[in-house]
């Protein structure tokens, strides 16, 4: 078979992105250890106080070292609960100084949810039955909102929460 | 007879692929740069 020699050069650059393409993508599985978010961990979507982490005393912000934090999230139409503060009430913005490492958790008591930071690498998806977590450093300051990207019923628009990252 | 030899002149001919040739490789340059784009987004967020 002929090939013209334009052709051969456009073949070789295709087959070779594919080749270069296919080689980042292992090494992000194999090597960094780069999967999807629920990390295979399982919870009882009906009973998910059962686990430690998403006891009511226990979700929302919690420091455990020196610029080390986890946040626990249990998502439900049509809310995120973070917990509740001195008073009572439902806490809606959390605050975390520049440069900490955050571990976000979060499972779901009902439908599928999504838990983006906006304008952040933190963006899962919620399934019931799993939880779902991620470690990111918080290396920009600003105010970020917490969205729901995944479609869950009439008041999906209204799940939101607020995450202040300070100087 | 004379259509048939205006054929063969034609086969034998190299087609010219300059144009294709420029706009594939602008289409990978449009890939490469919106892939480092979105990877530069990755990283500095
Ligand atoms: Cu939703």
């Amino acid at each position: 078979m002929h090939l013209h020699k334009f052709e051969k050069i456009w073949l070789v650059c295709g087959i070779g992105s594919l080749v270069v393409f296919l080689f980042i993508v292992g090494y992000g599985a194999f090597w960094q250890g780069t999967h999807p978010q629920s990390h295979g961990v399982t919870i009882d979507p009906y009973n998910i106080e059962s686990n430690e982490a998403f006891k009511p005393e226990n979700l929302g912000l919690t420091k455990v070292d020196d610029d080390k934090y986890i946040v626990n999230i249990a998502a439900s139409a049509f809310n995120y609960d973070l917990g509740k503060d001195e008073e009572g009430n439902a806490v809606k913005t959390i605050r975390i100084p520049k440069g900490s490492t955050v571990l976000f958790q979060a499972a779901t008591k009902d439908v599928v949810h999504g838990f983006h930071v906006a304008g952040t690498n933190v963006n899962m998806m919620v399934e019931p039955g799993y939880v779902s977590s991620l470690e990111t450093v918080m290396d920009n300051a600003g105010t970020y909102t917490i969205v729901c990207n995944e479609y869950c019923g009439v008041g999906h628009h209204m799940m939101y929460a607020t995450v202040e990252v300070y100087e | 007879m004379r259509k048939r030899k205006d054929h063969q002149a034609s086969e034998n001919e190299k087609p010219n692929l300059i144009g294709t040739f420029i706009s594939v490789m602008l289409l990978g340059a449009f890939i490469i740069i919106t892939w480092f784009g979105a990877y530069a987004l990755f990283i500095s967020r």
